[in-house]
């Protein structure tokens, strides 16, 4: 009996001490969660995941995804129950929330020499929690307008030009608007990226949401008063994605103007009927900020196989791979020798691409926002509609968000 | 009678026999009833429990859990500002579907027992929602009611002037039920007319000989005998509208405002929105609590109006 267990922890440790040297070139399969549910971005990533294979035979990545919504809930549910796959996609708005998923990466940064400063340095900032970097980006972006080329044509209108201001805006809309069709689209969760664009502050300095300041209850105004008073966007119904059937309406030319990132250009530029330009976001009476967002990848803490991972994460990030996504249209690079493939071939034959991109990131603040926001954008599409329709003012709306916020 | 006659028979038999047999019978069906009693351990019995040890924990999913006693259930009755509205809108959906979902699957049942022909074909179409993914069904129903969609324009080539139903805090639970009723109806439908074709036409035909009307025939006989079915769906659907989630979550997600949020999706919305597993548990735990007191509620008032006589 005794021999026989001391026999069996020999070979044990046999095995344990030949595994690694083995497993250097033994084939391994990782898996990468991602999200998407639109067929070309799927096609977009599973060419990234076939690209690991090609630069390093032994890997193979098996591409798991999830429709953009869900991925969040999802995650942390495959968090908890250890089932997180070894590459996890993260955006920076998440990272305050999920950082601790991920494997710190400054150690394999510095060991490898990687190059991080071929990055843009703010969403190396954004993928980073406490200065601790969790993640390599391959996109990073700028909220702009995206519109509707053909019918500013048809109104007779001047294009919107980067520098515009919100007066100018609100004039673009409200010719836009008339026989059923909208000049704008109003998507309640985007009131803090049209608010930080106006300069509003709906975070205070301690970092704390603060929806009820001045200047973060007149940039609702003015945002629900786009429906309300202007009537230049139409009403949108709490049910899921607000933001899906805004969308959906512009793509199908009933509405002239709505915020979009570079990342939702390929799927835009493929499906609408029309020539679509891009102009920055309207500023306030100041200087835009045009608040930005990026994503990329981390290795989760969990994982078995976290050197395959790495090596795996540096190629879906890495010069060819920003490439083949810039060309495709999926992402504007993190890289910043890369952006220009973006410029050249995904935003071609997009009016003002170049110059709303250079301008918005010439004006780019940090996204603030606080470590629930995923609970703040849940109440600002439930209750943004009560303030659309006049049931509630909309300091009374911000009012209701803020104590609803703070209570969870 | 005969049913006590063989009990009194079982008692006088012997006891160490009857033991040894019935302990033969216990193994027996026992080993019939692993598959499920295993099922039901591990995909009931035991996240129950564990949900149960949850409420009592502020786990956040990504974060191990601590203890926190009763923090959970006194911050849902006492401090958070929505549980209450979450708990009338609850009611509020349960009540209304309730008397509309058996009122209208009734009479669906009578007027389709009624027919002469084309009977099956009335139950298959009535009964084609009850098997389309909630899901699905509901996503077209948001396409209807959503604003500048279908029903907007039906009432405007109308004239009419309706509000939006998603749009109106006082109206958008409507939509809600009107979703959920299209969806279901068709299942007690075809319970109740089941149970109707069961009814002994020897019954019927010596009332209308007796010159029973048949507004009479329905309420003193054909309603009687048929109250075990009709509160089998009562219960039933009570049980399945206090959960109600799916077409919430697809058509107005709670909202406009906290109109239409109920205990499911308020469970849902702590526990997979706000990742507040803990908060999400005692939630679970409240709604279990009201199924199980509503539901012995209906036990106790059916010996005023269900017969098992037949």
């Amino acid at each position: 009996m005794k021999t026989t267990a001391m026999l069996a922890a020999a070979a044990l440790l046999g095995a344990a001490l030949a595994g690694p040297a083995v497993a250097q070139d033994q084939p391994v399969t990782i898996t990468w969660q991602m999200w998407g549910s639109d067929q070309n971005d799927i096609a977009a990533w599973q060419h990234l995941a076939d690209m690991v294979s090609e630069a390093h035979p032994e890997i193979t990545v098996q591409l798991q995804t999830t429709p953009w919504n869900d991925y969040w809930t999802k995650l942390p549910v495959l968090a908890a129950s250890g089932q997180l796959g070894d590459i996890v996609a993260m955006q920076s708005l998440r990272m305050p929330n999920f950082y601790s998923l991920l494997e710190p990466l400054d150690e394999r940064i510095s060991a490898d020499g990687f190059d991080i400063d071929a990055f843009d340095a703010s969403i190396i900032g954004g993928m980073s929690n406490d200065g601790v970097v969790y993640g390599l980006p391959y996109d990073v972006g700028p909220w702009m307008m995206f519109y509707n080329k053909d019918k500013f044509e048809e109104a007779g209108l001047a294009l919107p030009q980067p520098g515009w201001t919100l007066d100018e805006f609100k004039q673009a809309a409200v010719a836009l608007t008339g026989d059923g069709g909208f000049g704008f689209g109003v998507v309640p969760n985007g009131y803090s990226i049209f608010a930080a664009a106006l300069g509003a502050d709906y975070i205070n300095e301690e970092g704390q949401l603060d929806l009820t300041s001045t200047s973060a209850l007149a940039a609702a105004d003015e945002f629900l008063g786009l429906v309300t008073r202007e009537k230049v966007a139409p009403l949108v119904a709490p049910g899921a994605s607000p933001g899906d059937i805004i969308a959906g309406r512009f793509e199908s030319g009933n509405i002239a103007m709505m915020v979009d990132g570079p990342w939702s250009l390929i799927s835009k530029r493929d499906t609408v009927q029309f020539e679509m330009g891009l102009a920055p976001l309207p500023r306030g009476e100041g200087d835009l900020k045009a608040v930005t967002a990026g994503s990329g990848f981390g290795i989760s803490t969990s994982s078995q196989n976290k050197d395959a991972a790495w090596k795996a994460i540096q190629v879906i990030t890495g010069p060819e791979a920003l490439k083949y996504l810039a060309e495709a249209g999926r992402a504007l690079p993190a890289r910043k020798a890369e952006q220009t493939y973006w410029f050249d071939v995904a935003a071609a034959g997009v009016e003002g691409a170049r110059e709303a991109l250079e301008y918005s990131l010439s004006h780019s603040a940090t996204y603030e926002i606080t470590s629930n926001w995923n609970a703040v954008e849940n109440l600002f599409t439930q209750y943004y509609p009560l303030a659309m329709t006049g049931s509630q003012s909309p300091e009374q709306t911000m009012q209701t968000i803020q104590s609803l916020a703070q209570s969870q | 009678m005969t049913e006590t006659v063989s009990t009194r028979e079982a008692t006088m038999a012997p006891p160490r026999r009857r033991n040894r047999m019935s302990a033969q019978e216990a193994r027996t069906a026992l080993v019939f009833l692993l598959p499920s009693l295993l099922g039901f351990i591990a995909f009931m019995l035991f996240p129950i429990i564990a949900s149960l040890a949850i409420s009592f924990t502020n786990w956040q999913l990504i974060s191990a859990p601590s203890f926190v006693g009763f923090a959970n259930y006194q911050r849902l009755f006492t401090l958070d500002p929505a549980f209450y509205t979450v708990l009338g809108n609850t009611l509020f959906f349960t009540l209304e579907y309730l008397v509309l979902n058996i009122v209208l699957s009734l009479g669906l049942a009578v007027w389709i027992s009624s027919l002469k022909r084309g009977q099956r074909w009335f139950r298959v179409i009535f009964f084609l929602p009850t098997f389309t993914p909630a899901i699905a069904a509901s996503v077209v129903w948001l396409l209807i009611f959503t604003p500048g969609g279908f029903m907007d324009t039906v009432f405007q080539t109308l004239a009419l002037h309706v509000p939006n139903l998603l749009l109106d805090p006082k109206l958008a639970m409507q939509a809600v039920i009107i979703v959920t009723l299209w969806a279901n109806v068709g299942y007690n439908m075809v319970l109740f007319n089941a149970a109707l074709d069961l009814v002994p036409q020897s019954y019927l035909e010596a009332a209308k000989i007796d010159g029973a009307s048949a507004w009479d025939r329905f309420w003193k006989i054909r309603l009687p005998l048929i109250s075990p079915t009709v509160f089998f769906g009562t219960v039933m659907t009570a049980i399945t509208s206090l959960q109600v989630f799916d077409q919430i979550y697809v058509v107005t997600r709670g909202g406009p405002g906290s109109a239409t949020a109920t205990l499911g999706f308020a469970i849902y919305q702590n526990g997979f929105g706000n990742y507040q597993m803990g908060y999400a548990s005692a939630l679970a735990w409240v709604m279990f609590i009201i199924i199980m007191a509503l539901t012995a509620l209906q036990f106790w008032l059916q010996r005023k109006w269900v017969h098992y006589d037949s």
